[in-house]
């Protein structure tokens, strides 16, 4: 066997990612209350990758001998933090799980959940990060900054190097260099182990809160499983890309946000800190979707019924997403987002670009998934309003809302922005927005007057 | 909560609608991959890095050019500052060219060649009065006059 074969490799860097993830689940001590293990281990994964990235970005700056100092010195103050600030138990207090039948079905639909974690596992670890926007823009980038052990500018001001996209958020590459920094060497197979992380981090947040949010076992798992089997995000086409990293992003935003939009535990807005931050630093539509969150906390705070709680939301979001935006910019300075040129919006054929624009997604993303997107809609409809899930469904439409208006913008023709980005950017809003569905339909009463999220067995 | 006319068969549409979307999810994702997807692991496990990369998606676009690449790479001189690949241009090629060299600066066939940069010639012809610095594979290494 090759001394450089890939089993040793993988053992390798899920040693790091196990460490960074257990550094981040004990900062979460702050985050979470306690008792909450699923969504501890999803928040805690959350936070792990940012300590990673953040402190490699740090060491970086600060030119350290040794780059992975600076993860390893910031896990050691994130934990601390932790153990300083740790919640007590939830107030929502103990949830019993399904009896009967229902466990039954429960555990069937946890099956599903698991057999679609095993199948992207197989398709993301099957070969070497290979997308083309991998090399392009994550990995290039990635790769220089581990062999150079700085972030070099070069990157970010040399125009043949604009195909990169350098307005882009470093956050990712930032992570994938730390890990090759603390293994020492570049191994971009080894490093497709990442994304099943993020599916099963995504799941854990997924179920767990949709569970303290009084949904009933089977429809959290219900939801898990339909998201864990949504091929077009969890693709072998993406991995390496920053998509399944954002869907995970959009939800640690959304369920932040309408947790600290109610107050349900002392941890929301910090959660919702974190969950700002991580969108922003993974991609442009991270930053954009906390952009929304913003104006909804906003318009809550002018008329919603809990105003003092919305501008504390606000701040816990907009500070750490402002600071990741500025901080990009302080680093490698501002470039102008390749594929969206807002002077259109001024030009007179504004309204004929917008209906190309439909046309295009019409048939190149709706027309031969209709099927899903009718059963999709049902499920929304069937379900009842609730405050929690009204705030996701908000988040997630108007974001999806924006993508399909976005083409019109696009300088080289709708067409060109619907085919390459649109269908990722929609499937990256698909755990939010499976949240949002799960929790209206965990709303309606099971027969009597008991709602079914009562079959929870939510004892206060 | 209580129970409203029509929440029966809302739950009712829910466990169906849900049902069928589950099913087509997982048919979308194409379980019948799967076992070549664990054949190609298991074949290419054992195997170093850059070979792994060489069976992949990533190299199907023409596997000759990323072989030139990876044996370009490996011959470069010491203090080389960028190399400038000479391919038939595209995208693809653009990107891997970049990636495969980094953290050298890498691009397919700019106008000029910047000096300390090595040119990658793929193919059989040589531009005439180019140094030779080394033969690779399907190409060779040179620096223009």
């Amino acid at each position: 066997m090759s001394a450089d074969a890939l089993g040793g490799a993988l053992l390798a860097t899920a040693a790091v990612v196990a460490a960074a993830w257990a550094a981040g689940a004990a900062a979460c001590a702050a985050l979470v209350p306690r008792g909450r293990r699923a969504e501890r281990i999803g928040w805690g994964f959350a936070a792990g990758t940012a300590i990673l990235a953040a402190g490699t970005g740090a060491a970086y700056s600060a030119a350290l001998g040794s780059p992975a100092i600076g993860p390893i010195l910031l896990a050691a103050v994130a934990a601390g933090l932790g153990r300083r600030f740790a919640l007590g138990d939830d107030p929502v207090g103990t949830l019993r799980g399904p009896g009967g039948r229902l466990a039954a079905v429960t555990a069937a639909l946890a099956a599903v959940a698991l057999y679609g974690l095993i199948v992207y596992a197989a398709r993301a670890l099957a070969e070497p990060l290979w997308p083309n926007d991998y090399f392009a823009i994550w990995g290039m980038k990635a790769k220089t900054f581990f062999a150079e052990r700085a972030i070099p500018l070069r990157l970010f001001t040399w125009p043949s190097f604009e195909f990169s996209n350098p307005g882009y958020p470093l956050g990712l590459p930032l992570l994938y260099a730390g890990i090759a920094s603390i293994l020492g060497r570049w191994e971009d197979h080894a490093l497709a182990l990442l994304f099943p992380c993020w599916l099963a981090a995504t799941l854990a947040v997924l179920y767990g809160w949709l569970r303290r949010r009084g949904a009933p076992p089977t429809v959290a798992a219900a939801a898990g499983a339909a998201v864990a089997c949504f091929a077009p995000l969890y693709a072998a086409p993406l991995t390496g890309m920053a998509e399944a990293p954002l869907a995970f992003a959009l939800l640690l935003l959304g369920t932040a946000l309408a947790d600290a939009m109610d107050e349900t535990d002392p941890g929301a807005r910090r959660r919702l800190a974190l969950a700002a931050a991580v969108a922003a630093g993974t991609k442009n539509e991270g930053l954009f979707v906390a952009g929304i969150a913003a104006l909804l906390l906003a318009a809550a705070a002018f008329v919603g019924r809990d105003r003092a709680a919305a501008r504390r939301a606000a701040l816990a979001l907009i500070v750490p997403a402002v600071a990741c935006a500025l901080l990009h910019r302080l680093a490698v300075g501002s470039h102008p987002v390749r594929g969206i040129d807002l002077a259109y919006l001024k030009r007179p054929d504004l309204g004929d670009r917008l209906a190309e624009a439909l046309r295009a997604t019409w048939t190149v993303h709706l027309r031969s998934s209709w099927l899903p997107i009718a059963a999709c809609l049902v499920l929304l409809l069937a379900g009842r309003s609730v405050a929690h899930g009204n705030r996701l469904l908000l988040l997630g439409g108007l974001g999806a809302a924006t993508y399909l208006f976005l083409p019109a913008l696009c300088p080289y023709g709708p067409l060109w922005l619907v085919t390459w980005t649109q269908g990722r950017n929609f499937a990256s809003l698909a755990p939010l927005l499976a949240a949002a569905v799960a929790a209206r339909l965990a709303a309606l009463p099971r027969g009597g007057a008991a709602p079914l999220s009562a079959t929870a067995g939510v004892v206060t | 909560m209580t129970e409203r006319n029509g929440d029966g068969a809302r739950r009712k549409a829910a466990i169906a609608c849900a049902a069928a979307l589950l099913a087509l999810l997982v048919a979308a994702g194409r379980p019948e991959k799967l076992p070549g997807r664990a054949r190609l692991l298991r074949h290419y496990a054992t195997r170093p890095l850059a070979v792994r990369r060489l069976g992949s998606s990533s190299s199907a676009f023409d596997r000759r050019f990323f072989f030139f690449l990876e044996s370009a790479r490996l011959k470069l001189p010491p203090g080389t500052r960028g190399v400038a690949v000479f391919a038939p241009p595209s995208e693809q090629a653009r990107n891997v060219v970049a990636y495969q060299f980094a953290p050298l600066p890498a691009l397919v066939a700019p106008p000029t060649v910047p000096g300390g940069w090595v040119a990658a010639i793929y193919g059989p012809v040589r531009p005439a009065g180019w140094r030779h610095v080394a033969d690779v594979s399907d190409g060779a290494l040179m620096t223009p006059p």
